[in-house]
C-alpha cells in the first residue's frame, strides 16, 4: 500500500516535472501550428469570370433558400456551377471552424455567429466589396451592421463586414383572428391596447399568450417589450456588447416585470415551462392562445394549419405613430481566407440582394434583405401579414439582433433564468441582475 | 485475443516457473495498440488541454491548475454534482432493487417463462437514449402520454408539464433513467440465477425455507458478482449522463436538473471554454473512478 503510494507521489512529479519544459514547447500548444494570417487585401473585381468554373458553397441552412438562390444565379450565369455542401446544423456549427481551415475551404461558408472566426482569421473582411457593389446603400443599416465586428470579433455591431446576409427572420406576434373576431378584438395598435386585449381573453376563458418555455422562448416575449420601450438603438446596443451598455433599462425592467405578472395574472399557459416552443405552435394552431410570439420561419406552418385564420403584427409601441422594432437575424455568407474564387463569391452575394432574390428569399421562408415591398405574398395568408410587418420595422431601422446572441452563454442564462421568472422563483430584478451578469463576463 | 494471455496468467498463478514471454507482447499488440490510440491518448490530451485557456481555434495560454479551481468553486458545478449523485437512487439503486425483485420472480426454473416480459423490459436498451429522451419528453407534456393516463384514471388534478415544474422535473428525468436500467439489471440477474446450484435451492426448501429466505439465503449471495457489475454500469451512467438530461430538460427548469455532462457540452460547445471543459471531464472521470473502486471493495467477495 505505502509502495504504491510512493509511487503515485513518484509519477505526479514525473508529470508535474515533466509538463513544466513541455508547456514551453510551442508546437505542444494547442491550436499550435493550424493558425492562419489574414487574407492579403488587394483590390477586388466585380466581373463574373468566364469559362466554366465552380463555386462551393458550406451551409447548414435546409429550407431551400440557397439551393433556389444558387439555380437562379446558374441560370444567370451558364458557365458558373454551384456545389451545395449542406450539413446539419449541430454538427455543422461545431465543425465550421475546421472546414474553414482546411486546404478545401468552400467559397462562400455559412456563419449562424461571428464567434471565432475573425479573431483566428478564416474569413476575409468584406468591406473591398461593400464599397465596389455600394451594399451600404441598398441595404438599411441596421442589416448589415449585424455582421460587423471588430478585428478580434469581440465587439459586434461595427467595423469592418465579415458575412454578408442572404434572407432575415423576424420575431413578432401571431394571432387567432377567428378567436379574435370572437372577443371582439382587431389587431392592436397600441401598446396598452394589447394589455388590455391579454385581460379581455383571460375574462373570456381563453389563453391569452400562447408560450413554450422548455428551451426559453420567453426571451421573445421579454425582448419584444425591452425593444419597444427602449427603442432599436439602445437595445441593439446591448446585443452587440457596447461598453457600459445595460439591460437594467426602463425597457428590460419593463419587460421582465410585465413577463412575471402576465405569468402570476394567468395569461400565459400554465405548463409553459415544460412545452417547447413546436408544441406552442401547435396548440397555438388548435385554437389555443390568443397570441404567439414567435418567428416568421414558423408562417407557413401556422398559414397551413390554420388557412386564412392567422394574423402578425409587431409589437406596437406607446403611441400608434411610435416606430415599431422587430427582432430578427439573418443566416448569412461569408468568404473564407482561403476560399479559391473570392470574387465570384462576392458576385453571388451581390446576387442575393436583387429584387429577383428577393422574391426567392420570401417564397421560401425568409424576409428579403432589399426589395421587400416589392415580393407578392398569396393574398389573406399571414406570410402577408409577415411581409408588411417586416417593410414597416424597415421603415424605422427597428431591427434589433436576438439577446440569445449576444454572449455565447446568453441563451442558456436567458433559457434558466426565464424558466425561473415565470415559475415564480425569482424576481422581475433577479432575472435582470442574471442577464446582465451574463454579459458583464460575456464582454469583460 | 485474450486466449493465451489468460492462459499464461493461469500457468503464472498456479504457481509453475513464472516465465516472460516475450510472444505474450505480440499476441497483445493489436489490442494495445488501439487501446493506446483511441482511449488512453485521448484521455492524456485531455489532461493536457485541460491545463490551457484555449477557446479550441486560436493559440491557447497556459494557466496550470487554474481551469480547475474555476470549475471546482462554480456554484452551479456543486448542484450538478449534488444532481449526479441522487441520480444514483434512481439510475443505480432502484433498477439494480426492481431487476433483483423481478429476476426473483421471473427467474430460477427454467428461466424460459416470462419470455415476452424480459423483451419488453430489456427494450430501453435497445432504444439510443436520444430517441428515449425525445419520445419521454413528449410523454410528460401537458397533453402527453402521462397526463392522459392520470386523466383517464380520475387524477386529473395531478396533471402538469412535469419537465417544467421545479418540484417534478428532477424525478421524472430520473423516473426515465430508472425505466431504461431496469431491463439491463434485469437480464444480467437472470442470467446469473441460471448458474446458481439448483441443489441449493433444493437444501434450502428441505430446511424450510420461504421465498423470502431462499431469495437471502440463495439467490443474494449468489448473484453478488452480477449486482456488482449492474452497480458499476448503472452508476457510472448516472455520473456521467448527459443525453437524458440534455434532450429532456437541458437542464431546467432553471438549473433544477443540471448535471456535470450538460456543463461540459456547455463549456467546451457553448462557451467555447475547452480547457475548463476538459479539466471539469477529468475531474468527474477521477470522481467516477473513486466511486467504482468502493463498489468493488464493497461487493469484494469474502476469502
Amino acid at each position: 500500500m505505502r509502495r504504491a503510494a510512493r509511487r503515485c507521489v513518484t509519477f505526479a512529479v514525473c508529470v508535474a516535472a515533466a509538463a513544466t519544459p513541455l508547456s514551453a514547447c510551442s508546437a505542444l500548444v494547442p491550436g499550435a501550428g493550424s493558425q492562419l494570417a489574414p487574407a492579403p487585401s488587394g483590390p477586388v473585381s466585380t466581373a463574373v469570370p468566364a469559362g466554366s468554373v465552380t463555386l462551393t458553397v458550406s451551409s447548414s441552412e435546409n429550407s431551400g433558400t440557397t439551393r433556389a438562390l444558387a439555380a437562379a444565379f446558374e441560370k444567370l450565369h451558364p458557365n458558373v456551377t454551384i456545389d451545395y455542401r449542406y450539413t446539419a446544423a449541430g454538427d455543422y456549427n461545431t465543425s465550421l471552424n475546421l472546414t474553414l481551415s482546411s486546404a478545401d475551404a468552400p467559397d462562400l461558408a455559412l456563419l449562424n455567429m461571428i464567434g471565432t472566426t475573425v479573431r483566428a482569421n478564416l474569413v476575409r473582411d468584406l468591406d473591398p466589396y461593400v464599397a465596389a457593389y455600394g451594399w451600404d446603400r441598398a441595404c438599411p443599416s441596421t442589416e448589415l451592421d449585424q455582421w460587423r465586428a471588430s478585428n478580434d470579433g469581440r465587439q459586434l455591431g461595427s467595423g469592418h463586414l465579415w458575412a454578408a446576409p442572404a434572407g432575415f427572420s423576424l420575431v413578432g406576434v401571431y394571432y387567432d383572428k377567428a378567436l379574435a373576431a370572437k372577443l371582439g378584438i382587431t389587431a392592436p395598435t397600441t401598446f396598452a391596447d394589447f394589455q388590455a386585449d391579454l385581460a379581455k381573453a383571460k375574462a373570456a376563458g381563453a389563453v391569452p399568450i400562447q408560450l413554450g418555455n422548455l428551451q426559453g422562448h420567453a426571451s421573445f416575449v421579454f425582448q419584444s417589450i425591452a425593444d419597444s420601450v427602449d427603442g432599436a438603438a439602445r437595445s441593439t446596443a446591448w446585443a452587440y456588447g457596447v461598453p457600459h451598455a445595460t439591460i437594467a433599462s426602463p425597457g428590460g425592467t419593463k419587460g421582465a416585470e410585465d413577463l412575471a405578472d402576465w405569468a402570476k395574472q394567468g395569461f400565459l399557459p400554465a405548463g409553459a415551462n415544460g412545452t417547447d416552443l413546436p408544441g406552442s405552435v401547435a396548440a397555438f394552431a388548435k385554437g389555443q392562445g390568443l397570441f404567439l410570439f414567435d418567428g416568421s420561419w414558423d408562417g407557413a406552418l401556422i398559414d397551413k394549419a390554420m388557412p386564412s385564420k392567422a394574423g402578425f403584427f409587431a409589437l406596437p409601441g406607446a403611441t400608434a405613430s411610435a416606430p415599431v422594432t422587430g427582432i430578427g437575424t439573418s443566416v448569412a455568407y461569408a468568404i473564407p481566407t482561403r476560399a479559391r474564387h473570392p470574387d465570384l463569391a462576392a458576385a453571388f452575394l451581390n446576387f442575393m440582394g436583387s429584387a429577383r432574390a428577393a422574391q426567392i428569399e420570401f417564397s421560401t421562408g425568409f424576409m428579403p434583405l432589399a426589395h421587400a415591398d416589392a415580393v407578392i405574398a398569396p393574398p389573406g395568408s399571414v406570410l402577408a401579414d409577415i411581409a408588411t410587418a417586416w417593410a414597416k420595422v424597415n421603415r424605422g431601422n427597428g431591427l434589433v439582433p436576438f439577446f440569445n446572441n449576444t454572449t455565447a452563454t446568453m441563451a442558456d442564462t436567458l433559457t434558466s433564468a426565464g424558466q425561473e421568472l415565470i415559475g415564480g422563483r425569482s424576481s422581475a430584478a433577479q432575472y435582470v441582475a442574471a442577464l446582465q451578469a451574463d454579459w458583464q463576463k460575456g464582454h469583460r | 485475443m485474450s486466449l493465451p494471455t489468460a492462459r499464461a496468467l493461469r500457468r503464472h498463478r498456479s504457481g509453475t516457473a513464472p516465465r516472460r514471454r516475450p510472444i505474450a507482447y505480440l499476441y497483445l499488440a493489436p489490442a494495445l495498440l488501439a487501446y493506446t490510440a483511441f482511449v488512453a491518448l485521448p484521455w492524456l490530451h485531455t489532461i493536457w488541454l485541460s491545463l490551457f485557456t484555449w477557446d479550441g481555434v486560436t493559440l491557447g495560454t497556459w494557466a496550470g491548475l487554474g481551469n480547475y479551481r474555476q470549475v471546482l468553486s462554480d456554484p452551479t458545478m456543486l448542484a450538478a454534482l449534488e444532481h449526479a449523485l441522487g441520480f444514483v437512487l434512481f439510475f443505480a439503486l432502484l433498477p439494480v432493487a426492481v431487476g433483483l425483485l423481478l429476476a426473483a420472480v421471473t427467474g430460477g426454473r427454467g428461466g424460459r417463462r416470462y419470455r415476452v416480459a424480459r423483451t419488453v423490459l430489456f427494450l430501453p436498451q435497445v432504444v439510443p437514449l436520444v430517441a428515449v429522451g425525445v419520445v419521454w419528453r413528449w410523454m410528460y407534456a401537458q397533453d402527453g402520454t402521462v397526463n392522459q393516463a392520470l386523466r383517464a384514471v380520475g387524477l386529473g388534478s395531478l396533471t402538469r408539464a412535469w419537465l417544467g415544474d421545479f418540484t417534478w422535473a428532477y424525478v421524472a428525468v430520473g423516473a426515465v433513467g430508472t425505466w431504461v436500467m431496469t431491463g439491463l439489471c434485469l437480464v444480467v440477474f437472470q442470467a446469473g440465477i441460471q448458474k446458481i446450484d439448483t441443489s441449493l435451492y433444493e437444501a434450502a426448501r428441505l430446511d424450510g425455507a420461504g421465498p423470502v429466505q431462499e431469495f437471502r439465503a440463495v439467490t443474494l449471495p449468489g448473484l453478488r458478482a452480477e449486482i456488482r457489475v449492474a452497480l458499476t454500469v448503472t452508476v457510472i451512467a448516472a455520473l456521467a449522463g448527459f443525453d437524458v438530461v440534455y434532450v429532456t430538460t437541458g437542464g431546467g427548469p432553471g438549473n433544477s436538473t443540471v448535471v456535470p455532462g450538460v456543463l461540459i457540452y456547455r463549456l467546451a460547445f457553448t462557451d467555447g471554454q475547452v480547457g475548463a471543459a476538459c479539466a471539469l471531464a477529468v475531474a468527474l472521470s477521477t470522481l467516477i473512478c473513486l466511486v467504482v473502486l468502493a463498489i468493488s471493495r464493497l461487493t469484494r467477495e469474502k476469502p
